[in-house]
């Protein structure tokens, strides 16, 4: 069945789509990601251009993290005033980037710049986890414990001025890191089409220290706020949310995500993220690929910019 | 009516027996006229391209039957014009980028020839050519300087990818005639086809000479929920913004309570 996207002004096939969503869903409820690292780029592998498609899955982010959101809000894991200096930071970033999508766009180059930043993020984050997947298995194969971090010590995030109690995470640090930190997925967001929980998550438990039990909850919070100030600022700066498009999405998304969930379950910790590694090396490689191959078409038409 | 059309054609007829054969051509001439069969087409949200059909007439042939081929249409149809810019790559650091840029103003957003026979057997270039029929007759107005010798290569790829889009499209064979003077074509206007008035130009020849042309228009727009959340999108992008995000909640929400109750 052929469904015409207004925003992205093309065809697609509606079960390709919903089909899409469902197994990027699925992926993101087994492996436990938000799964928009890897539906920005399926969109772009399928003709949805870069801008609309990093639009309409922060769109979609909104959706599948929502959810999430309110189950740990309910079992009181949000650090609300963490999460709201996050969100000041965040929002800040995703003001910024759609400004910079919006440029970008008018000089031709954002879909390179997408594609560059995907390439970067997936290549050093998906050859980390692989390297500490691997060794995780090694270790446990041979017999020895896996090392648990060491918590409580102190680093130069302390000596940052500005700082604030935050009771719930138990922290007592300086507002800057957080507000930076917050930007920064912020800009990922608007730039990416992500919700940023792969730089939010570890920054939160290695720099931040702040309690495992807190962390997830206090980024889904964040996501929420985040993706949906940057679906309207794209919205509004550059019209390039495509409801039809995330709509689909969303559907196949949930669905794919609860069968996600059961087979991640079933699974070992260690060899999931391995798996995840090799997958999100294998769509950092065909970008790449993208980049350095010869297109078949050189040139390249697009709409002018300015006139409306 | 038919009465007085058929005495004038035996009073012309009789006249031009005694004139030069150049006023025999310019009165009794053959003229055409046409039609489409839907004026205003809408897309719609299940919208995968439309086809409509154009049927006209040949007055005063002298065809007997449509296999006699003795008139030859070119058919000319264009869409609304539209500001594009045009980009092409090169590699720089072993990555390919987009190095230059160039702006075109009016550009046919569609644009597409359907004839009897491919219209270069049906007429001579110069005169195509003043008709505006072919590919190479479309007007694209650059705005920026060029380097040496791109201008061709930069206008040639906006034909050969809106060919390939299916937005610049020829029909060699796609005007058939049904009687002696009826004939008939189909435009294809593919899904990613702009909306706004189009313009159908019918050019009716005989025997490589041009004989008579005739203008009509049709009128594409968005209709329904499709043109709704264009629409929306275009005109309050802040609400539409919000209710993509209003949404976006409700779906997260709604699928958690359904998947609850497993």
């Amino acid at each position: 069945m052929q469904i015409y996207l207004p925003i992205a002004e093309l065809s697609v096939n509606a079960f390709v789509i919903l089909g899409m969503g469902g197994a990027v869903g699925f992926l993101s409820g087994m492996f436990g990601v938000g799964g928009g690292f890897l539906m920005t780029p399926l969109l772009i592998f399928s003709g949805i251009p870069s801008s609309v498609a990093v639009a309409t899955e922060a769109n979609q982010i909104v959706a599948s993290s929502v959810s999430g959101a309110v189950a740990q809000w309910q079992r009181n894991n949000v650090d609300i005033k963490l999460g709201t200096v996050l969100l000041i930071g965040g929002i800040a970033g995703a003001i910024l980037g759609v400004q910079i999508v919006k440029v970008l766009r008018e000089l031709g180059q954002v879909d390179l710049i997408i594609a560059l930043s995907y390439v970067t993020f997936l290549g050093t984050i998906g050859t980390l986890m692989l390297i500490e997947s691997l060794n995780a298995i090694r270790k446990s194969r041979a017999g020895e414990p896996v090392a648990a971090r060491k918590s409580g010590q102190h680093n130069w995030i302390h000596g940052l001025p500005f700082k604030m109690r935050f009771k719930r995470s138990k922290l007592y640090i300086s507002a800057i890191p957080p507000l930076l930190l917050g930007a920064f997925v912020g800009l990922l967001a608007a730039i990416m089409g992500v919700g940023g929980g792969f730089v939010m998550v570890p920054a939160m438990i290695y720099l931040l220290r702040v309690p495992t039990n807190v962390v997830v909850g206090t980024s889904l919070f964040q996501i929420v706020f985040v993706t949906a100030v940057t679906t309207i600022l794209h919205a509004t700066q550059n019209q390039t949310v495509d409801a039809v498009l995330a709509m689909m999405l969303m559907v196949g998304g949930v669905i794919g995500a609860q069968f996600g969930v059961r087979v991640g379950q079933r699974l070992r910790g260690e060899q999931l993220r391995a798996l995840l590694a090799i997958l999100v090396l294998g769509v950092c490689a065909r970008l790449a690929y993208n980049l350095v191959a010869m297109p078949g078409e050189l040139y390249s038409i697009g709409p002018a910019f300015g006139g409306h | 009516m038919r009465g007085g059309v058929c005495g004038a054609t035996v009073l012309i007829a009789a006249l031009s027996f005694a004139l030069s054969s150049l006023a025999l051509a310019q009165d009794s001439r053959e003229s055409v006229e046409a039609d489409v069969s839907t004026r205003r087409i809408a897309i719609e949200s299940d919208f995968s391209g439309v086809r409509i059909l154009l049927f006209g007439a040949v007055e005063n042939s002298t065809q007997t039957a449509p296999e006699d081929g003795l008139y030859d249409l070119a058919i000319v149809i264009e869409g609304p014009r539209e500001e594009l810019i045009v980009r092409r790559k090169s590699k720089v650091a072993g990555i390919w980028v987009n190095t230059e840029a160039n702006p075109y103003k009016a550009v046919p957003s569609y644009y597409a020839i359907i004839s009897t026979r491919p219209v270069d057997e049906i007429a001579r270039p110069q005169l195509l050519k003043w008709l505006g029929i072919g590919f190479d007759q479309i007007k694209l107005l650059a705005v920026g300087k060029f380097e040496e010798g791109e201008e061709k290569n930069f206008r040639e790829s906006i034909i050969r990818i809106k060919e390939t889009q299916g937005l610049y499209r020829k029909a060699e064979h796609g005007v058939a005639f049904i009687g002696s003077s009826l004939f008939r074509a189909t435009i294809d206007l593919p899904a990613n086809v702009s909306v706004g008035e189009f313009s159908a130009r019918v050019h009716l020849f005989r025997n490589g000479a041009y004989l008579n042309s005739y203008n009509t228009q049709l009128n594409l727009q968005r209709e329904g929920f499709e043109r709704l959340v264009y629409t929306f999108a275009f005109e309050y992008p802040f609400f539409y913004g919000v209710a993509a995000v209003i949404l976006a909640v409700l779906a997260g929400l709604a699928a958690t309570a359904i998947f609850k109750r497993d």
